[in-house]
């Protein structure tokens, strides 16, 4: 399989004392499905961010695609990212628009000047717009306000956004700690569906360790900045968790099978 | 057995009792650690200088009062309303309306380009936004009339010295306000349209644009309605329109035909509000 995201020796602190990402190596293949989990404050924000350059690093390198990513500014740095979708915790879309406005969003950095300014799709994009709308089973809501949807729709929005930039990498934050349980589940058996039929990579960051072990192919662990796990979900141990989350079991709702 | 557990899971637990503040009555505070007191330093200055500065001030108080029936009385000659002059005040007041319009609408659209260079979220070059502002708020600090009469020195007498007097001002306000408008924008919204690799630009239209549109009218709402009542006062310098009408008649003593002519001013101006609160709760 081919090297899709090289990250080498990569730090980045904020101010001289706070680490987010300390020393950080990794290599992710292409379709492969990542889960990131770690306790709030380890960088898993960070580490997502710093992939398409919404945080700069200090020090070290990112390979996207074998181009270095980190010194890349302006067009360059738009070429990157337009094959680097991302999905957000608060959705993030332009409440004021329609559903289908806002995943045509997802073409903009592949129109010329002015059309792009104008946001004047071609028809393809408008009939792939709807064709991934439909996939994510929000074909009646096309031309509905963005703002009137709940959110677990709002989500299959964003996703559908980023679908439409046709990326080879899928970066998601957090995408279902806003969401109730079963849209949670919608939303983590479509991001699955869709990635794997196209053959995107994706990484997910998470707050539910269960949910990262039933979806993801590999798991990284990461603990003030370092990668302290990663591995197959099979390989992450009780011990292994409470080593990530540096506390015992009994202080951890996990979910799942735990009886909680 | 639940708290057993629970002092457990907090080893380092500290007594709350140490980490409590109090206030001066000895009661537990309740205020953010950091909170900003010159706030309430500017705000009690301002009450004093006000206080001082009312004391001081040079006014004739047996002389005001003994004039205010005199007030009364310009205002009961102004109610009655004298419409022989009606076609005069209609072309007046329409020219006045034109200027109002015409000025609102050129300077939207220079308000929308220098507030997009303004605002600190679309291009980020601090210095840009820092000079456009500083240029612009030097223009809002010369009065509207002034520009008129720089116009009127250079383009003479008439309409159109008030629809460019008029534009300077207003360019400076749209800037001002719309820039406000896109930096109130969150900036989510921005940051996820800039990971798809569009341009700023494309951002601005695609996402800054719709989402501060219902700010966008309020504002130009509330501008149409000054420049409208400052193309009443601007008549009166020479630059045409209703304002003329209203000062030539009040001077003649025809105060009927003036009373007219204000309230032809105040029916539109309510007209301008009520339509704008209208829009406003459609396009929402």
């Amino acid at each position: 399989m081919e090297c899709l995201l090289k990250f080498k020796n990569v730090v980045k602190s904020y101010g001289s004392d706070s680490i987010a990402l300390d020393n950080v190596s990794l290599e992710i293949n292409e379709g492969e499905f990542v889960s990131v989990i770690g306790p709030s404050g380890s960088g898993k924000t960070t580490f997502l961010r710093s992939i398409n350059k919404l945080i700069p690093v200090t020090k070290g390198e990112i390979y996207f695609n074998g181009e270095n990513i980190s010194d890349k500014k302006g067009k360059a740095l738009r070429m990157c990212r337009r094959k680097i979708g991302m999905v957000f915790q608060n959705y993030n879309l332009v409440y004021r628009l329609s559903v289908i406005q806002n995943v045509l969003h997802g073409r903009l950095g592949y129109m010329s000047g002015l059309k792009g300014i104008l946001g004047r799709y071609s028809e393809e994009d408008k009939k792939m717009a709807v064709d991934i709308l439909g996939e994510l089973g929000l074909q009646e809501y096309i031309y509905n306000r963005a703002a009137d949807l709940s959110g677990g729709q709002k989500q299959r929005v964003g996703i559908a956004r980023a679908i439409m930039q046709n990326p080879r990498l899928l970066l998601c934050d957090e995408p279902i700690a806003s969401l109730d349980p079963s849209s949670a589940k919608v939303i983590m058996d479509r991001l699955y569906q869709m990635t794997k039929r196209r053959n995107i990579a994706c990484i997910v960051n998470l707050h539910q360790v269960d949910v990262a072990k039933k979806y993801s192919t590999r798991i990284i662990g990461l603990s003030k900045g370092n990668i302290v796990f990663d591995g197959k979900p099979e390989e992450l141990t009780d011990s292994m968790i409470e080593k990530i989350y540096g506390t015992s079991l009994d202080n951890l709702m996990l979910g799942g099978n735990e009886g909680a | 057995m639940i708290s057993d557990e629970l002092s457990a899971a907090m080893p380092k637990s500290i007594a709350v009792s140490e980490l409590l503040k109090y206030d001066k009555k000895g009661k537990i505070s309740i205020i953010c650690k950091d909170k900003n007191s010159s706030l309430l330093y500017f705000f009690t200055g301002v009450v004093v200088c006000t206080v001082i500065s009312f004391l001081f001030m040079d006014i004739d108080w047996i002389k005001l009062i003994s004039r205010v029936p005199s007030i009364g009385d310009v205002f009961f000659k102004l109610m009655h309303f004298d419409f022989t002059k009606t076609d005069l005040i209609g072309r007046a007041f329409a020219e006045t309306v034109s200027i109002a319009l015409l000025s609102t609408i050129y300077s939207m659209i220079l308000g929308l380009v220098f507030g997009m260079i303004a605002a600190e979220n679309i291009f980020r070059i601090h210095i840009l936004s820092v000079i456009v502002k500083s240029f612009f708020t030097f223009l809002r600090a010369v009065p509207t009339p002034v520009w008129v009469l720089l116009m009127l020195v250079c383009m003479g007498f008439g309409p159109s010295a008030g629809i460019a007097g008029l534009c300077v001002h207003t360019t400076a306000f749209f800037t001002k306000s719309f820039a406000q408008s896109f930096e109130d924008i969150p900036d989510e919204t921005i940051e996820a349209l800039e990971v798809t690799g569009a341009d700023k630009i494309t951002v601005f239209t695609n996402a800054v644009l719709p989402a501060a549109l219902s700010q966008l009218i309020a504002w130009i709402g509330v501008r149409f309605e000054i420049n409208f009542s400052e193309c009443a006062i601007l008549g009166m310098v020479g630059a045409g329109g209703i304002g003329f009408v209203i000062s030539s008649n009040i001077q003649a003593y025809e105060y009927g035909a003036a009373g007219a002519a204000i309230i032809c001013v105040f029916l539109f101006a309510f007209a301008i509000e009520r339509l704008f609160v209208r829009i406003k709760g459609a396009i929402k």
